[in-house]
């Protein structure tokens, strides 16, 4: 599939960087890559760039980029600089995709004032680009690198001994800021006589240096950066830091402030005192990432997101920043299963004692102990706004008023700003570092993250950490299965315009093919296979007709942990089927096989997290480095139907993957031709017994889950609604799906129940407390699920 | 004359195809004596030596007896080849047996070849009449850029900067068969067009030179003069300057076709003006399999369908836009993207996936060349994948009738279609229906006989 993967980038930038040559000032927003790729394309479809004019410069073979007028940078992996080049690279500029041989790359305001916040400054920016590029850097290209690090990294705000001060060593720059009324009145000026009214406080720091671009330019060069600087500074009202910010703002004055921690001097916060433990060795890129976040000289912490695919350690470096750092930590997750293993992780690679973390979440309220400690919990528990026990206001008000060291936040591509917002707004922290596997959002709130959190520090190559030997190396495969004539006729029909999904999803071809590959994995290979279906209807039919245990947005925290517990333990629960809950945070390291049977829509970014969820590398290393034993060692499959709109969402999703590098291999025989009975469906009487069973379901039953209600899962919920274009695509307009709940006036009984599950269920059900086997349990997950959607989530 | 046919064969066999006077009055000239003998199998050059200095005609018998029987089909395949050539002339004598002898006119040339030595057709100039010869690296740029700047005015003359100097009827007789004219549109690359572009220089060069040569007789130029000059062009030495007024009006007039083809480079000196050939020119004689020269591969392709072809040249970028998208051109390299929109218009010009694949995979760029598979599966894959799209529907031509007058007529129509097994589809509310193609002749009876 693929091949769309251009999205109208090249008309978009140059449209740009038109702009910038005609203003200067830059506006990000307008920018950042619109997620949605559908308007852009087509337009550019028929524009090609024509940059044959460039200058080669006669030793460009040895020279590993090309560099465009419109932003656009062609890197060559197999270039002897590829290493350095990449560094240099994933610093100044957004990764476009990153297959084996070429990697491309877009230069973006954003991009820059990531890089000019990591330490880099303009004039090295351009002379590296040069000393890369095969061709003279074109004018456009200098002249863009000009515009756009103009205001960035111009002033920083730093808190030292809890006091708020505006830095810059360029002294105009704070005069300008001060001559903005809000910001002139959060001065704190210094008593009279001292300096002068309007003297700044003038400091010297020694220059920074990004050492390892500085290696390719000369000594000459090199002289200029490491000079001696001076540095100048007001002091800011603490209370009214938020409003400076905001004014500094890109859509105000835009000069956006970089933050920065000076934790070895903060004498007023307690330490804490946890290490890592001997056996925590970062990987390379791990402690890169790390260095770009302490990168200084003067021993501070700077915000912002480190982006590393799934399974690759994330949890390492967050707990590394945390022990750098020394100081309290609030550590924020998507869930309570994560919250889990955030809590496992600190125990795992840091010295840090039971008695000074604590989690934080509804079902688990451990009260803070000492004054210096590390607290773990969701955003929700957090950013929740309705009435809390007594218990959790305390606990919340606990969280107030600290003043934290450190404010790691997991996955933080999938929080709603809104509720980000929230977040930085209730807790006071000193820095914040965001983790995140894939910085793509369906929405286009990664401005958001860029303003509210920090720049991008560092980006990990997915293929290079495939080679390595950090990651899985996944066989990605399409599997076609085509409709069978009866549901594909039914496809068709415009009154089953909302069972549309509910048909493709069921198509016994696609039924057939997952249950061969089940048998397969589970028989051949011994592996441990995730099945994901987004529709509830599906995948209750899939794991109750295959005996399978299921975990949805309405499995307990206990019923999702026992049955994870299973997986991970039993020789005999080889599979799960998991909703979209599954997507994000819960960690199933012994997984390494996914069969995907429904997803949502065109969303990119949930097929990088579910392609994350066996990325986690297994076996030894020697065997997973590149030439080893073992070419693949986990498989990722999309199940298909032919000819619905699953085909164009498929295109669409593994788009990030393939720009990653990940290519998928189209698979059009499963099942094999010869198989027969020994697979589910069939003889056409089965199949149409499963035809009648989705059409006579009510088309609320067969929609997509909706975790309305969902606890403490950030999942795609906001995100779809804010692309409310996504589900009209979809033709899953007005579909909602009324997740089930307990009513105490309803027994269990069939007769008083016409929900399509329960049919299902009674139609498998030999129900018994006491009979054992995997069949029993499902049907008892089944009844703990129904229980437990009583429980008032927050409590 | 053989059929116009994009095959990758050589002079030979269009010399072989030649009438019988033809070919004879070809033998006149030593150099074809000589270029024909090189060009025969192995043992068909022996028969022709061994029979040398025979005059009388040796039976088809005999010759048998000198081949063991698991020899025979070498043997078949090279008498056949000599009596194609007319280096071997058959005769029937009195017992009605097939005899052999040599054709006398290459008889006589060879024997002279052999008993006085090979002569050059023509001397180069002196080096010091000729100060500046361009280098062989030079010379064979300058061949390579002059035959690309030829084929990519023959594939799309809007992008060529410089154009050659032939006519625009000329030109129309290369595209024959290449390209299809369309109205008020560029013409468009057919199937052949398309297989031509990926064949390498040689074998393109020799389709059109064999056009050059069919084509000789309507500029005034006798055939067997045009064919016997080329071959004998391909006996100077490449490099060497031969100055221009050893050449006739008719071989001047040719040789600056030849330049614009890159096959010989002009030069002026202060008095006296010559041509320099290059190796197009002395490989032209050369059997085309025997082209082992690999040209280096320039493309990749990456997993994501993205291409990124190291090429300065034109002509490649035309190739490329003609299955990819093109969207960047850099002063070394051209990035594309294959998508599943430049494929199908690809596909709809008559493109096949196997050619495409087949292009990918000898131009891979040495980098991804030892890589097992040279282009990804997955793209290979996918290539096939849309182009099977394509082939699911097939076309059948059907008519639709509408406007009946009532309720009745409309229903008598449909019974008839019904019987006849022609109806496909009816739609009662709005008296439509649509039958198949074949019985609308039966319909339109119908229904004048329902006024």
């Amino acid at each position: 599939m693929a091949g769309h993967g251009e999205r109208g980038r090249p008309s978009k930038k140059h449209k740009i960087s038109d702009h910038h040559r005609n203003n200067p000032v830059v506006v990000p927003d307008t920018d950042i890559q619109s997620d949605d790729d559908d308007n852009a394309r087509g337009d550019s479809a028929a524009k090609k760039w024509d940059f044959t004019k460039l200058e080669l410069k006669a030793d460009h073979a040895n020279r590993p980029l090309w560099a465009c007028a419109d932003g656009r940078i062609f890197l060559e992996t197999f270039s002897p600089l590829y290493k350095q080049a990449y560094d240099f690279l994933i610093a100044i500029a957004e990764p476009v995709c990153r297959p084996e041989s070429m990697h491309e790359y877009n230069l973006t305001p954003h991009s820059l004032y990531a890089a000019v916040s990591v330490g880099l400054e303009t004039e090295t920016i351009v002379a590296v680009l040069n000393k890369l590029s095969k061709t003279k850097l074109p004018k456009e290209m200098v002249d863009f690198i000009h515009a756009s690090t103009a205001n960035y990294g111009k002033v920083k705000l730093v808190l030292k001994k809890n006091r708020y001060f505006v830095e810059s060593p360029f002294p105009e720059v704070l005069r300008t800021l001060l001559r903005d009324e809000i910001i002139s009145q959060s001065r704190i000026v210094p008593p009279e006589g001292s300096q002068g009214g309007d003297a700044f406080t003038i400091s010297k720091t020694m220059g920074e240096i990004e050492g390892r671009h500085d290696e390719l330019l000369n000594e000459a060069d090199l002289a200029a950066v490491v000079e001696e600087k001076e540095t100048h500074s007001f002091e800011i009202d603490p209370s009214k830091v938020e409003n400076v910010k905001q004014r500094c703002l890109p859509n105000a004055l835009n000069f956006p402030m970089l933050e920065e921690y000076d934790f070895r001097n903060d004498t007023v916060n307690p330490d804490l005192n946890v290490e890592l433990k001997p056996q925590a060795q970062p990987r390379p890129y791990q402690e890169k990432s790390l260095s770009k976040m302490f990168g200084n000289v003067a021993g501070r912490a700077r915000s912002g997101i480190i982006v590393l695919p799934c399974g690759a350690g994330k949890s390492l470096v967050g707990v590394s920043a945390a022990c750098r750092i020394r100081k309290s930590c609030l550590c924020l997750a998507t869930n309570a299963v994560s919250v889990d293993q955030w809590a496992f992780q600190f125990k795992l690679w840091s010295t840090i004692r039971d008695d000074q973390i604590c989690r934080f979440t509804s079902d688990n309220k451990e009260r803070f102990r000492g004054n210096a400690s590390v607290v773990v919990t969701t955003y929700n528990m957090v950013a929740f706004g309705g009435k809390r026990s007594e218990e959790s206001e305390k606990i919340i008000e606990e969280i107030r008023n600290r003043e934290w060291g450190l404010l790691l936040m997991d996955e933080v591509h999938v929080v709603p700003a809104h509720m980000f917002r929230k977040v930085i707004s209730i807790t006071k922290s000193h820095c914040k570092l965001g983790l995140t596997a894939t910085l793509v959002r369906e929405d286009e709130r990664i401005t958001d993250l860029n303003f509210l959190i920090g720049p991008k520090l560092y980006e990990a190559n997915w293929l290079d950490l495939v080679k390595g030997g950090f990651i899985a190396n996944v066989q990605c495969a399409e599997v076609w299965c085509p409709m069978t004539k009866e549901f594909f006729a039914e496809y068709l029909k415009k009154e089953n315009s909302k069972k549309k999904q509910a048909l493709y999803v069921m198509n016994p071809n696609k039924f057939r093919a997952c249950e061969f590959l089940i048998k397969f994995h589970e028989q051949q290979r011994g592996d441990k296979i995730i099945v994901f279906a987004d529709n509830l209807f599906a995948l209750t039919a899939y794991a109750l007709k295959l005996n399978k245990p299921m975990i949805y947005g309405s499995t307990s925290h206990q019923e999702r942990t026992r049955i994870l517990h299973q997986f991970k333990h039993s020789p005999n629960v080889n599979t799960v089927f998991l909703s979209k809950v599954g997507d994000n945070s819960i960690d199933i390291p012994e997984a390494n096989v996914i069969i995907q049977i429904s997803s949502h829509a065109g969303s990119r970014r949930q097929e990088a997290q579910r392609l994350g969820r066996i990325l986690r590398a297994k076996g030894k290393l020697q065997d997973r480095m590149a030439g080893g034993k073992e070419e693949y060692n986990a498989f990722f499959y999309s199940l298909v139907s032919t000819d619905t709109q699953e085909m164009y969402y498929s295109t669409k999703r593994q788009q990030f993957l393939i720009d990653q590098g990940y290519s998928f291999k189209v698979i059009t025989s499963l099942p094999p031709s010869d198989s027969g009975p020994e697979l589910n469906y069939h003889s056409q009487e089965e199949q149409l017994g499963l035809l009648n069973q989705v059409l006579t379901a009510g088309d609320e039953a067969v929609g997509l889950e909706q975790l309305e209600v969902d606890v403490d899962d950030i999942a795609l919920l906001k995100a779809r609604r804010s692309v409310g274009s996504m589900s009209a695509m979809s033709g899953a307009n007005g579909m909602v799906y009324m997740e089930y709940k307990y009513d105490p006036s309803l027994s269990l009984h069939p007769h008083n129940n016409t929900h399509p599950y329960i049919h299902i269920l009674h139609k498998h059900a030999p129900l018994s407390q006491t009979s054992c086997g995997v069949h029993a349990h499902n049907i008892l997950y089944y009844l703990t699920r129904c229980e437990i959607s009583q429980q008032n989530p927050l409590e | 004359m053989p059929q116009v046919r994009i095959l990758a064969k050589n002079f030979m066999d269009m010399v072989a195809a030649l009438p019988a006077t033809k070919l004879d009055k070809l033998y006149e000239n030593p150099f074809i004596c000589e270029a024909v003998l090189r060009s025969l199998p192995p043992l068909a050059k022996k028969y022709a030596l061994q029979l040398l200095f025979i005059d009388s005609p040796i039976s088809a018998k005999t010759m048998e007896g000198w081949v063991l029987a698991d020899g025979i089909s070498k043997h078949r395949v090279a008498i056949d080849r000599l009596l194609q050539l007319r280096v071997f002339l058959e005769e029937i004598d009195r017992k009605k047996e097939s005899t052999y002898k040599l054709n006398p006119k290459f008889q006589g040339n060879i024997q002279k070849y052999l008993v006085y030595g090979g002569s050059l057709p023509r001397q180069p100039m002196p080096s010091n009449v000729t100060v500046r010869l361009p280098t062989s690296v030079d010379l064979e740029t300058y061949a390579l850029e002059q035959w690309e700047g030829f084929l990519l005015q023959l594939i799309s003359s809007s992008q060529v900067e410089k154009l050659t100097s032939f006519s625009a009827s000329m030109m129309k007789f290369f595209q024959r068969g290449l390209l299809s004219p369309r109205e008020n549109e560029a013409p468009k690359l057919t199937e052949n067009g398309f297989q031509f572009l990926l064949m390498d220089t040689n074998a393109q060069l020799w389709y059109i030179i064999r056009e050059y040569i069919s084509t000789a007789e309507g500029r005034g130029v006798e055939q067997m003069d045009l064919i016997s000059f080329l071959l004998e062009l391909s006996f100077h030495t490449m490099g060497e300057a031969y100055n221009l007024n050893t050449l006739t009006d008719i071989q001047r007039s040719v040789i600056k076709d030849l330049a614009n083809l890159g096959l010989v480079k002009l030069q002026q000196g202060r008095k006296e003006s010559w041509f320099i050939p290059t190796k197009l020119a002395t490989n032209l004689s050369v059997s085309l399999s025997d082209s082992s020269a690999r040209k280096q591969g320039f493309v990749v392709v990456e997993t994501n369908f993205r291409m990124y072809s190291y090429s300065t040249s034109k002509l490649h970028c035309e190739i490329l836009r003609l299955f990819s998208r093109i969207e960047y051109q850099l002063p070394n390299l051209i990035v594309g993207a294959i998508t599943k929109e430049s494929l199908y218009n690809a596909f709809e010009n008559g493109i096949t996936s196997d050619q495409i694949i087949s292009f990918l995979q000898e131009n891979a760029h040495p980098r991804v060349a030892e890589r097992i598979p040279a282009v990804p599966e997955n793209v290979t894959d996918q290539i096939r994948l849309w182009e099977n799209d394509r082939n699911r529907v097939e076309m059948a031509l059907a008519h639709v009738y509408e406007d009946f007058p009532s309720k009745e007529v409309f229903e008598a129509t449909c019974d008839f279609a019904r019987d006849m097994g022609g109806l496909l589809w009816e739609d009662t509310d709005k008296k439509r229906l649509v039958i198949r193609g074949e019985y609308h002749q039966d319909m339109k009876d119908f229904l004048r006989r329902q006024k």
